[in-house]
């Protein structure tokens, strides 16, 4: 999944420096709450996309299903680009924002 | 279908015309997938498939889609299409490695996400079928997909 994204990443990156606000602050990447994503699914996802380990996966996800959302990773705005176009890969209902 | 592991593998075992479902419903998808491509829509199952990366941010938005979008697109399609061929001589049942089994999970999961949205699902509804309602079967197949994706997701993090 990360391979086919890979070149696009780079393409990001290079129309990115032309744009891109002010470098120190972090961006992220927030999950929403949707009626088909099943609570054991979404717990897998964050698991496999993030390798986080199934206690802190699962406390994600009961974020995702009872507050209706969950920031699930924060960096750079290329990198939350390519963790937004993966859980899209997933049918995850992911954003990403300038965390202000 | 039932699912179990078995000597490092995940095996389906299908039911009846269970297979024969599959293959139809992995086939549906591909049509599915091959109508959006290169097109702005406001279908809703288009826009559940493929939703916005950006949520006030148009500009971003517009960049970030075309830099995803036909990967993407290409990507779903290319998984939808391997479950299809696996699925295509009705198979009473199969033998998937994990990374099989991802696939299998993520296909699945963009089947309910389709068939979902058409049906309008929200996180209320009950798996019970009206019979009254001209959507049951569709309804019956979802909740039978929800099921299997269930199953699956649960035999892989074992």
């Amino acid at each position: 999944m990360a391979g086919t994204l890979t070149p696009q990443r780079e393409a990001a990156q290079q129309s990115d420096e032309q744009t891109k606000s002010d470098p120190d602050l972090p961006w992220i990447t927030i999950v929403w709450n949707d009626p088909i994503n099943l609570m054991s699914y979404v717990t897998h996802v964050f698991m496999t996309v993030f390798g986080y380990p199934k206690a802190k996966a699962e406390k994600l996800m009961l974020d995702v299903h009872r507050r209706g959302k969950a920031v699930v990773s924060s960096g750079t705005r290329e990198r939350m680009e390519l963790d937004v176009a993966t859980l899209h890969g997933y049918g995850l209902w992911a954003t990403l924002q300038h965390d202000s | 279908m039932k699912v179990r592991r078995r000597g490092g593998l995940i095996r389906l075992r299908f039911d009846g015309i269970e297979s024969v479902l599959l293959y139809n419903l992995f086939d549906d998808l591909v049509e599915i997938l091959r109508d959006g491509a290169g097109e702005v829509t406001h279908d809703p199952v288009q826009m559940r498939l493929f939703p916005a990366g950006y949520r006030d941010d148009e500009a971003a938005e517009d960049e970030f889609r075309a830099l995803t979008d036909q990967s993407l697109r290409t990507e779903r399609c290319d998984r939808a299409r391997q479950c299809r061929a696996e699925t295509a001589d009705e198979p009473s049942e199969l033998e998937l490695t994990d990374e099989d089994g991802q696939r299998w999970i993520q296909v699945i999961n963009d089947l309910r996400l389709a068939l979902g949205t058409e049906l309008h699902i929200t996180e209320d509804d009950e798996p019970e079928i009206d019979l009254d309602d001209p959507d049951a079967q569709r309804r019956a197949i979802y909740y039978w997909l929800t099921g299997a994706q269930d199953s699956i997701v649960r035999t892989l993090m074992r």
